[in-house]
């Protein structure tokens, strides 16, 4: 084929010039070779053979022209003619193209997302030899005592370090302004590969106990927060009320090892108890806070550094078991194993989280996508009728079937080169707005959604793919067929167009089973997101503010914590149009948990895991101002303090499953005190509440238990507060933080509302409701186009004939059912398909749903039924216009 | 191309005749292309040597011939030229057209 060759001679311009000279200079040689016969000297022969064949370098250029310039105009020919046809049908490609931005913008911006959080490594040095360890049995976090053997011992990474996320508080009392910070060990930045941009980076001097408050910030928060300032080595910074002196600035290229978040300030590991002064955690054997990473060595894989990290193992847990754990556990912890995980991609939360939303969402994209391709697809098979004429005259002329299809694709890869560029720019704003809304003000996003050849790559892909689905069906349908029959054929290219209009319709047909997949599912996101939001939580979202506040471990000591709390709710519910306060040690629908093992009077637990209660230390009038009902017996009291007998509410779900039938007040229920005290505290039930959720909206019920604020032995200097209120929460800032503040000025506040707290929590099932139902309603539109377009064909078809029933008396709603009877018979196929192929595909997103089953019966009806309707709407105008003809005026046209 | 030639009319007819030598001889390089068609003509039609080569790859573009590369009885590597069928087809209309044209001048040449 011509233009294959041309492709290669565009691309293989040496070789054709070496071929163009082997072919001339054989013939030289052959003449030269003659004319030696007949008695000339070789020179001379050689010399007249020269003579004889002329100009050499233009014959040469004469060639070269012919075999590549004049090929590479016929491509740009190809190029320039297919934009003429394109520009002189403008109606036809801004449909087109249109709807290919839609469908190429939604894969682009879905995928640029999970190409930054999922497939792109970090901007490092060998990223590839980056792993995290791992264990089975412990997790991901890990103890510093752990930490520092691994550090000194391990025999395995070629540099290993340890890192924490955590963030400090940039204010000085009052509200607080969070830093996004970092708990790094020494080698950290030289193990990754960071060097200082100003100033240093930290060094293993920085591991050891006791080293100065010093800082190393990113390039970012110096931008903001010391605008141009190069000698900002020696100036401080305040975390948490501490000074720390910065040493040093990183580049702007690293951001952390998170890739959603970009870190502000990173501070040794071994500076933690200046933060913490109640206990620090450098020495405690059962605080897990530290993630590991290392490097592996130069020709070693992933599996022998992990078979020598495994035989060292024992050794490390020997000097590092958490001795204030019951033995059972102590004897687990001795087992543990570790494994080493590929780190180059670096860590995400939002990957963690979004990760099946995520594909769920590209897989949804990806369908649009089919179901756009459809719809360009039967334009250009509608556009292919109209310029049948054309193209039979074209091949009569002597283009090669193969020469005028190329041609079409042309036209099509244009077409789809004209949607992915105006996609990507969509993208580009997508999945920025995208980020947008899954970002909340307690954990702003800052994902690099910068185009890369990642993104470039799969959307030069999607653009060829799409061109050929869409345009190769059509091109060869439209070169098809008898060449004289097509020439001599009826304008409207009747015959030839009953394939067209097949193709036409099962495509139509694939659309509406499409639309139909993409309706069912967002019908079930939706139901999963109503469900979420009305489902009874065993408390009352609106209406409540909370703060969290800070009190400065060194200002505030450990006796006056609780009476410290204390005064502030008395002052809280001061406030004029505060209905009630209380204190707790966490708010529900955090991550923040508490769990432990209890032994309850009388019962006799079935499995381990059957006594784990998950517990939250609350005062008086907590279950009130929550709108949680006791159910039993009373609420905590004044009278519960630490020298009264240990008090307990449990939930109702602990209380049945712990006590049956029975009265579950005054029984008793023992637990392991705070780690370090071996005696079990005993503490008595005085009071059952309604259950409520802890951690998840969507959890299956938990056994729940709390006990009194008034009887903490060991009191945190962290306090939430919950204040309910008749009126609007804003107002109430004020109020409450001046009442906070009046009572203790060493503290650092954060306020948030209730429902905030419980809206962000279903943040995915938001989103991907949203998306799905705008994917949705996108393919219901194309569908209708889709069903519009062919029915209008038709009808069109069928012209004469629905001239002749009308003159022969035909009703007028018979001529319509005419036309429905068809749109009828489509959509009867296309549903049949897309209920099979949702029901097929239902199982792999039933983990995204909640409270709805994806073969749910009604979910389906309901879908369908909205097809079915705007299927038939669409349908109905060109049908009515059909029947609405003038007989003599259609019949006459003949 | 230049058209400053003996026999311009070989210009327009080069192509039939190298599809008809190709026809009757079977695949031929360019070297034996010019001497056949130099010594069945008689030496009568005598091109600049070097033109036919442009003449035979815009051929080859427009698939009337096809080319591979082979050895010579010398050893020697060269270009060989074959017929495609569109090049049967278009050597039989051309020596219909050739025909007609012959048979058109020559009556305007003895009736007028």
């Amino acid at each position: 084929m011509a233009w294959t060759r041309r492709l290669r001679n565009l691309f293989g311009r040496e070789r054709l010039e070496r071929q163009i000279d082997d072919e001339l200079a054989f013939h030289i040689a052959e003449r030269a070779d003659e004319l030696a016969t007949e008695g000339l000297s070789e020179a001379e022969a050689r010399r007249q053979a020269l003579i004889q064949f002329g100009s050499y370098t233009r014959r040469k250029e004469d060639i070269r022209e012919i075999d590549l310039l004049s090929r590479l105009d016929a491509v740009v020919g190809d190029v320039r003619f297919g934009l003429r046809t394109l520009l002189g049908s403008p109606a036809f490609t801004a449909t087109a193209v249109l709807s290919l931005v839609l469908g190429i913008g939604a894969n682009a911006a879905i995928f640029s997302i999970i190409n930054a959080l999922m497939l792109r490594s970090l901007p490092l040095a060998d990223p590839a030899a980056l792993v995290e360890v791992q264990s089975k049995e412990i997790g991901y976090e890990f103890t510093n005592p752990i930490w520092e053997q691994m550090r000194d011992h391990q025999p395995a990474l070629s540099g290993v370090l340890a890192w924490s996320a955590d963030r400090f508080d940039l204010a000085q009392g009052g509200e607080g302004r969070f830093a996004r910070g970092m708990w790094v060990s020494g080698d950290f930045f030289r193990v990754l590969g960071v060097p200082a941009l100003h100033g240093r980076v930290f060094t293993p001097q920085e591991d050891r106990r006791g080293t100065p408050p010093v800082a190393v910030i990113g390039y970012s928060f110096w931008q903001r927060n010391f605008p141009k300032d190069a000698n900002v080595v020696g100036k401080t910074v305040r975390l948490n009320g501490h000074v720390f002196e910065v040493v040093g600035v990183t580049p702007p290229w690293f951001t952390g090892l998170d890739v959603d978040t970009s870190f502000d300030v990173a501070i040794p590991i071994a500076c933690e108890p200046i933060l913490h002064t109640d206990r620090s955690m450098l020495d405690m054997r059962s605080a897990w806070w530290l993630r590991m990473l290392g490097r592996l060595p130069p020709g070693r894989s992933l599996q022998q550094a992990e078979a020598q990290l495994r035989s060292y193992a024992p050794a490390l847990l020997r000097a590092t078991v958490p001795v204030e754990f019951p033995i059972s556990d102590q004897q687990d912890f001795l087992k543990a194993a570790f494994r080493l995980s590929p780190a180059a991609t670096g860590f995400s939360d939002v990957r963690d989280r979004y990760k099946t939303a995520l594909f769920a969402l590209m897989a949804i994209a990806a369908l649009v996508l089919l179901i756009t391709c459809a719809n360009v697809a039967n334009l250009l098979l509608a556009r292919a009728s109209v310029r049948h004429r054309e193209l039979a005259v074209r091949l009569a002329l002597g283009a090669s079937r193969m020469r005028v299809v190329f041609q079409l694709l042309t036209e099509s890869l244009l077409l789809s080169l004209a949607g992915t560029a105006a996609g990507l720019l969509l993208a580009l704003l997508g999945s920025r707005v995208l980020v947008r809304l899954i970002s909340t003000r307690g954990n702003p996003l800052a994902i690099d959604l910068s185009p890369d050849a990642n993104l470039l790559a799969f959307s030069a892909g999607t653009a060829i793919l799409t061109a050929i689905l869409f345009g190769l069906a059509p091109a060869f349908l439209a070169t098809r067929g008898d060449l004289n029959q097509s020439l001599k054929e009826h304008a409207r290219g009747h015959v030839a167009g009953a394939a067209r209009f097949h193709l036409g319709k099962a495509l139509v047909a694939g659309q509406i089973a499409l639309s139909l997949v993409l309706l069912i599912a967002a019908g079930l996101f939706l139901g999963t997101l109503r469900n979420l939001l009305t489902t009874d939580l065993g408390f009352n979202r609106h209406g409540v503010l909370l703060v969290a506040a800070q009190f400065e471990e060194k200002a505030v000591a450990k006796e006056r914590r609780v009476g410290l709390a204390d005064e502030v709710v008395t002052r809280l519910r001061a406030i004029p149009a505060v209905v009630s306060a209380s204190s707790s040690l966490r708010t529900p629908i955090t991550d923040f948990g508490w769990n432990q093992l209890v032994e309850p009077e009388g019962y006799r637990p079935t499995s381990r895991m059957d006594t784990l209660v998950w517990l939250n230390r609350v005062s008086p009038g907590y279950f009130s101002t929550m709108d949680s009902p006791l159910r039993l017996g009373r609420d905590f009291a004044e009278a519960d303090s630490l020298t009264a007998p240990k008090v307990m509410i449990i939930g109702e779900g602990a209380a049945r499953h712990f006590f049956g039938s029975a009265d579950p007040l005054g029984k008793t229920i023992a637990m392991d005190g705070f780690p370090g005290s071996a005696k079990k505290d005993v503490y008595q039930v005085v009071g059952v509440v309604k259950d409520s959720k802890y951690q998840l909206v969507d959890e299956s019920q938990r056994l729940t238990a709390f006990v009194a604020s008034g009887q903490d032995s060991d009191p945190r200097a962290r306090v939430n507060f919950e204040i309910r209120s008749a009126g609007p929460l804003a107002p109430l800032a004020q109020a409450v933080r001046s009442a906070i503040v009046s009572t203790s000025p060493h503290v650092s506040l954060e306020f948030r509302d209730l429902e905030t707290q419980v809206n962000e929590s279903v943040m995915q099932p938001r989103v991907v409701a949203l998306l799905s139902s705008v994917f949705g309603l996108l393919a219901l539109v194309l569908a209708g186009v889709g069903l519009y377009g062919v029915t209008a064909y038709g009808v069109a078809r069928r012209r004469n004939e629905i001239g002749i029933r009308i003159a022969l008396g035909a009703q007028r709603w018979s001529v319509i059912w005419l036309a429905l009877r068809d749109v009828g018979m489509l959509l009867t196929v296309g549903i049949v398909v897309g209920l099979g192929g949702s029901l097929a595909l239902g199982r792999l997103i039933r983990s995204l749903l909640y409270g709805v089953r994806a073969d749910d019966p009604r979910q389906l009806a309901a879908a369908a039924t909205i097809l079915a309707a705007c299927g038939f709407v669409a349908a109905y105008a060109p049908a009515r216009r059909a029947a609405g003809q003038d007989p003599l005026t259609s019949l006459r046209e003949e | 191309m230049s058209g400053k030639q003996k026999n311009d009319i070989l210009q327009g007819t080069l192509a039939l005749l190298v599809l008809r030598t190709l026809k009757t001889q079977g695949a031929l390089h360019g070297y034996a292309l010019t001497n056949h068609i130099r010594r069945i003509s008689s030496d009568l039609l005598r091109v600049e040597e070097g033109s036919l080569y442009p003449a035979l790859h815009r051929m080859e573009q427009d698939g009337l011939v096809r080319s591979k590369w082979g050895l010579t009885e010398k050893g020697r590597k060269a270009r060989m030229y074959s017929l495609t069928a569109a090049g049967e087809r278009q050597l039989a209309e051309e020596t219909k057209s050739w025909a007609r044209l012959t048979q058109g001048v020559a009556l305007v040449l003895e009736n007028s």
